[in-house]
């Protein structure tokens, strides 16, 4: 404790007395064994202790601290010695003068106090306390010492178990003095230590601020009302998880009753205050640098408990301060930007205007008023730019309000504001204001980059009109005002910047790169070198994004150029020394406009960025000229091996398409052909089949036919022989009749006796003789008969073995017509056969025909096929050729690229990109591989 | 999910303190029942998380805020100040090694000593996918749950997604018949009571 000691000798001789008196009453309180009499010496020792800060501070602490131990059942003297201890730590002028309070002796008797822990713990006991003296001077200790070492007691009571909510426990007390004293400990405690944040959100610290906010009367309320939105701001300021609590713990629509203001009620300091809290508490939830998902979704919810309803009513309200206005304005833009709901909502608003006029319009025509405030013009400007953040559909009407088309007289139209603004002559600022409005328009946005070059402007009349750019150009080179010109320049910038076209637009003006130049080369105050620097960046973007369109300024020309007029070193000197400017840093560091003065007012924070990105590859660009010309050299040649590729990558693709239909076809073909091929070999048996049957019905037609005739014919000779066999019979029984007749009349003549008998007899006989003649004529007949069906046959006579013989013959007969008749079947038959060989042979004739043609057309489609196997040949020894070429190109490309790199340019890395094209060639090599494997 | 989520009307809403060792998959079981995912490896937790997640149960709209501690001993003050607030206590051990099971006496005496008393506890037994390295026994898990008279034991796996949506839903179920019962109804959409508060801190001087 020397620091102690020394404090002492350095006092001693000022104030004896004072250092006296406090060593008696130290004593008093160590030694006495009276309760009251130690109360009474700390009752003492606490009303010299703003006199005699440093004599108390040094000698009575240990004491206190005891009496704080071992007296703690008496509430008074825990009050005396508490408020003592408060009294020591506490940084306050004195109201009388007499003494104000050495920070530096006030923070070593903090660190004394502090540097044992278990006093902290004691002192934060005290907070329990019942007693309404011992509980305030206890809080209030905290917050001083608290304020005098915030980390270090922090930590301690962070570690402490239930320190932070026996704290917390407070915000319910009933006596509201120890509450509001309460706040301001919690205030202390939350400043910039998110644990102890997160805890207090835990123990409903959100739900008991907003519980006493309403208590104390929303927006109207006083002091007590600041100290909760102080602490509620710092349990959400850069503390992500508390920031989604909120969210998530539905408390964003606590906010929203907050703005239900009473249009009666003035507008007091402490409601301005109020208001200022608050909005700062909206603007941290949607702060643009905090996680843009929370952004979003915090955005999102305030419109949903209509929160940016509310607020963009206060925006159109009549009576409310212009700081809180502007406050307003710059919490709507934050709640707005790059929430695409929130930005429509937005342009829906109308000012209760007679007629309405959207909120956009009003707030603009403020912006582009000189008379306004300058932060409120600012915050438009903001809100304006906010607008259009990720906003590509609200650019593009912002810029066809200034297109001839949609122009309606009577009707005020954004795009006029900021044309007057642009070109108003009076006030510099409108026209910074107006252009750095217009080049957010533009950001991002090539449609609308070259919708802007279309607007043409009508001067003085009977001039012909004037492009905007030409106007703009016209003006930088005119005004005399630094802020225009700057202002003008940097929207000149976000205009080129990716948009050749404007480029060759803007170059069209012969006098435009030399006035560039010579800003560059002059020499001029601080602000000027940043207008300079603005003017060498401007010539560098004209010269990165140019397409040669302007024969008169292409790159090479235009570094020429600088190296000629200006020098390298110079123009590059130029661009360095915007970097280096206050105004740059700030415009770099957040998105919203602001400046100390109006005049300073010259980068907005998109420039910055814009001028971050394009410094170093203009100077780069600038700085080698020879490499510039070799870049566009490999560019060209790149492009140019670019389309080579391509043109190839299309052919090889064509080719593969032909190819695949060629295979198709292929197939199609071969599976013809089998099928062909099998219907042929049916047909060749089938008429092997029917040959054999043919032959086998031949041979047994041949054999059977032959055979028939042939035992035909025999039995024909047979009965020839019969007949005649029959014949000779007959003539021998002629014979035997004549004989008989001859017998006859010799026995008639040699008998006359028996005569009669004889004759009888012969009357019989010839009876009979008769019968035999008339069976023989009946037998002749059916000789004669016989004869004439067979050949010449006669039979002259019959009898019993002639009737055998003719039935026999009529049988024979039957069966000689039954032989004929199979003769004649057979014939048929044959000639059918003859028939069906020659339908057959016609047949086989027309199958050998189209076995023919098949194996013509078969012929044709193997000569296809090898014809189409060699196209493949060919594609492939193409393909090889050209990756062979393409592995050339690579290497080359590396090179260049190595160099490219060597030379300290930036190569976009497009590896991956050439990796995926190599595979990809690959992919198709082995394509082509399968298919010759196939064709193999 | 669902993007609204923070703007639904809820009837109830519950602080449920998730505690346990370090690395026995307390932010994964969170993670798992916030958004259905696991990850494998997860950085040890500094300080607490935060998660909130609706759910339904018996017809009533629950919203569950889960703390997720950290486990480890330098942040055993800092997660200790979370336990007094706490409606319900999730004390997570992991089912292969001994150790954080040993230490389950640990945690549960700190809840004891700074929760409130009628809180409601559930013991988890963490990892249980990995049944061959298991080191201790259900039974035994179980007679320790109904020595601290917790609510349930219930084996879960984060990995696996087994049980993890079960046990908070039963947790819920508990704290929901508790304050069901004892009148502690809030008006739909307001935030939970300051009524925790009135309960006298216990001196913890030495």
């Amino acid at each position: 404790m020397n620091y102690i000691k020394s404090f002492v000798k350095g006092t001693e001789d000022a104030m004896p007395s004072g250092a006296e008196t406090v060593g008696r009453l130290c004593d008093r309180v160590s030694s006495s064994t009276l309760l009251d009499d130690r109360r009474d010496a700390v009752r003492a020792l606490k009303s010299l202790s703003k006199k005699y800060r440093v004599e108390v501070g040094s000698q009575a602490l240990p004491h206190l601290i005891e009496v704080l131990r071992s007296d703690s059942n008496d509430d008074e003297i825990i009050a005396y010695a508490l408020e003592t201890l408060f009294n020591l730590s506490t940084i306050d002028v004195d109201d009388e003068g007499d003494m104000v309070a050495q920070p530096e002796t006030i923070l070593t008797f903090i660190e004394s106090f502090i540097a044992v822990t278990e006093n902290v713990i004691l002192a934060l006991n005290m907070i329990e306390k019942d007693s309404f003296a011992a509980r305030w001077a206890a809080v209030r200790l905290l917050t001083s010492l608290l304020r005098g070492k915030p980390n270090e007691l922090q930590q301690i009571i962070l570690i402490m178990p239930m320190g932070i909510s026996r704290v917390m426990d407070l915000l319910a007390e009933s006596r509201e003095v120890i509450r509001n004293d309460a706040l301001l400990a919690l205030i202390e405690l939350t400043r910039g230590n998110s644990n102890i944040q997160k805890i207090v959100a835990f123990e409903n610290g959100f739900e008991s601020i907003f519980n006493i906010i309403r208590e104390e009367g929303s927006s109207d309320g006083g002091v007590v009302v600041e100290d909760c939105l102080l602490l509620l701001l710092h349990l959400l300021k850069s503390n992500t998880s508390n920031q989604q609590f909120f969210k998530e713990g539905s408390l964003i629509q606590h906010l929203t009753p907050f703005f239900d203001i009473d249009p009666e009620s003035p507008w007091s300091a402490q409601k301005n205050a109020n208001f200022h809290l608050m909005l700062k508490v909206i603007r941290t939830l949607v702060s643009p640098s905090n996680p843009s998902n929370m952004t979003s979704s915090c955005q999102l919810a305030m419109q949903h408990c209509l929160l940016l309803r509310k607020l963009s009513d206060l925006l159109m309200a009549t009576g409310i301060p212009t700081d809180i206005l502007t406050e307003t304005i710059n919490t709507v833009s934050e709640l707005i930007r790059g929430c695409n709901e929130n930005q429509q909502y937005f342009a829906s608003v109308m000012a209760p205007w007679d007629p309405p006029r959207p909120a956009l319009v009003v707030l603009l025509m403020s912006m582009v008023n000189a008379q306004q405030p300058f932060q409120l013009r600012c915050a438009v400007l903001y809100c304006f730019q906010c607008f259009l953040h990720k906003n590509a559909m609200g650019q593009s009407q912002i810029i066809s309000t200034l297109l001839p088309s949609s122009l309606e007289p009577q009707d005020v139209s954004v795009g006029q504001l900021l044309c007057g603004g642009l070109f108003s002559v009076s006030d510099s600022l409108t026209n910074w204001l107006a252009a750095t409005a217009l080049s957010h328009a533009l950001r991002s946005n090539n449609d609308a980059k070259h919708q802007l070059l279309r607007v043409q402007l009508a001067t003085a009349p009977g001039n012909p009109p004037i492009t905007l750019i030409r106007q703009i150009t016209n003006i930088v080179h005119q005004t005399t005002f630094l802020q225009t010109r700057v202002g003008l320049l940097c929207l000149l910038c976000g205009w080129l910047t990716n948009c050749p076209v404007a480029v060759s637009h803007f170059l069209d003006n012969s006098t435009t790169v030399s006035f560039l130049l010579s800003q560059v080369a002059e020499n001029g105050t601080d602000l000027e070198f940043v207008m300079h620097g603005v003017c060498a960046l401007l010539l560098g973007i004209c010269i990165i994004d140019n397409d040669g369109s302007v024969s008169q300024y292409t790159k090479e020309s235009l570094i020429e150029l600088i190296v000629a007029r200006v020098g390298i070193e110079r123009f590059c000197d130029a661009l360095n020394c915007v970097p280096q400017h206050d105004i740059y840093t700030k415009a770099l560091q957040k998105p919203q406009p602001s400046a100390d003065e109006p005049d300073h007012l010259l980068l907005n924070h998109t420039f910055a960025k814009l001028f971050k990105t394009q410094e170093d590859v203009i100077i780069k660009t600038v700085s080698n000229l020879e490499d510039v010309k070799k870049e566009e050299e490999v560019k060209a040649a790149m492009k140019a091996h670019d389309s080579i590729v391509n043109e190839y990558k299309t052919l090889i693709r064509e080719q593969d398409s032909k190819l695949e239909a060629f295979k198709g076809k292929c197939n199609k073909l071969e599976a013809d052909l089998t099928s062909s091929a099998s219907l042929l070999s049916e047909r060749d048996a089938q008429v092997q089949q029917l040959k054999d049957q043919y032959n086998l019905l031949k041979l047994t037609q041949g054999t059977s036919g032959d055979e028939t005739t042939a035992v035909m014919t025999k039995r024909i000779d047979d009965l020839n022989q019969q007949i005649i066999a029959k014949d000779n019979e007959l003539k021998s029984c002629q014979q035997t009749i004549s004989e008989l007749k001859a017998q006859g009349d010799v026995k008639l003549s040699e008998n006359p006796s028996a005569d009669e008998k004889s004759q009888k007899d012969i009357i019989s006989m010839q009876q009979e003789l008769n019968r035999l003649s008339i069976t023989l004529k009946e037998k002749e007949e059916e000789l004669a008969k016989m004869t004439n069906a067979s050949t010449s046959a006669v039979v002259q006579q019959a009898d019993a073995a002639s009737d055998a013989l003719i039935a026999e013959k009529v049988a024979m007969q039957s069966q000689l017509a039954d032989s004929k008749h199979k003769l004649d079947c057979a014939v048929v038959e044959k000639n059918q056969i003859k028939e069906e060989n020659a339908s057959l042979k016609q047949k086989l004739a027309e199958a050998e025909n189209q076995i023919e043609e098949l194996q013509k057309t078969a012929s044709e489609h193997v000569a296809k096929y090898i014809e189409s196997n060699s196209v493949c040949e060919t594609i492939k020894k193409e393909q090889d050729d050209l990756l062979i070429l393409l592995s050339d190109q690579e290497e080359k490309l590396s090179t260049y690229k190595k160099k490219l790199r060597g030379l300290g340019a930036e190569v976009s890395s497009d590896e991956g990109e050439d990796e995926y094209e190599g595979g990809d060639l690959n992919e198709e090599e082995s394509e082509t591989n399968n298919v010759n494997g196939e064709g193999a | 999910m669902n993007p609204n989520n923070d703007t639904e009307p809820y009837d109830y809403l519950f602080k449920i303190v998730l505690i346990g060792d370090a690395g026995v998959g307390k932010t994964c079981i969170v993670q798992r029942f916030k958004s259905g995912v696991w990850v494998e490896s997860q950085a040890s937790t500094i300080g607490v998380d935060f998660c909130m997640k609706s759910c339904e149960v018996n017809g009533k709209k629950i919203k569950l805020q889960v703390w997720d501690t950290a486990g480890q001993e330098r942040f055993r003050t800092i997660t200790q100040s979370y336990y007094r607030s706490a409606n319900g206590v999730v004390c997570a051990f992991d089912l292969t090694r001994q150790s954080t099971f040993l230490n389950v006496e640990k945690w549960m005496n700190d809840v004891s000593k700074f929760c409130e008393e009628n809180v409601s506890k559930l013991l988890i037994g963490n990892k249980c996918d990995l049944t061959e390295e298991r080191a201790v026994s259900r039974e035994e898990c179980a007679k320790v749950g109904s020595y601290y008279s917790v609510v349930d034991y219930i084996e879960t796996s984060a990995k696996d997604n087994t049980n993890i949506e079960a046990s908070f839903i039963k947790l819920a179920t508990v704290l929901l018949e508790k304050h069901s019962s004892s009148n502690l109804q809030q008006e739909p959409n307001t935030v939970f009571g300051l009524g925790s508060r009135t309960k006298p801190v216990k001196s913890t001087c030495c």
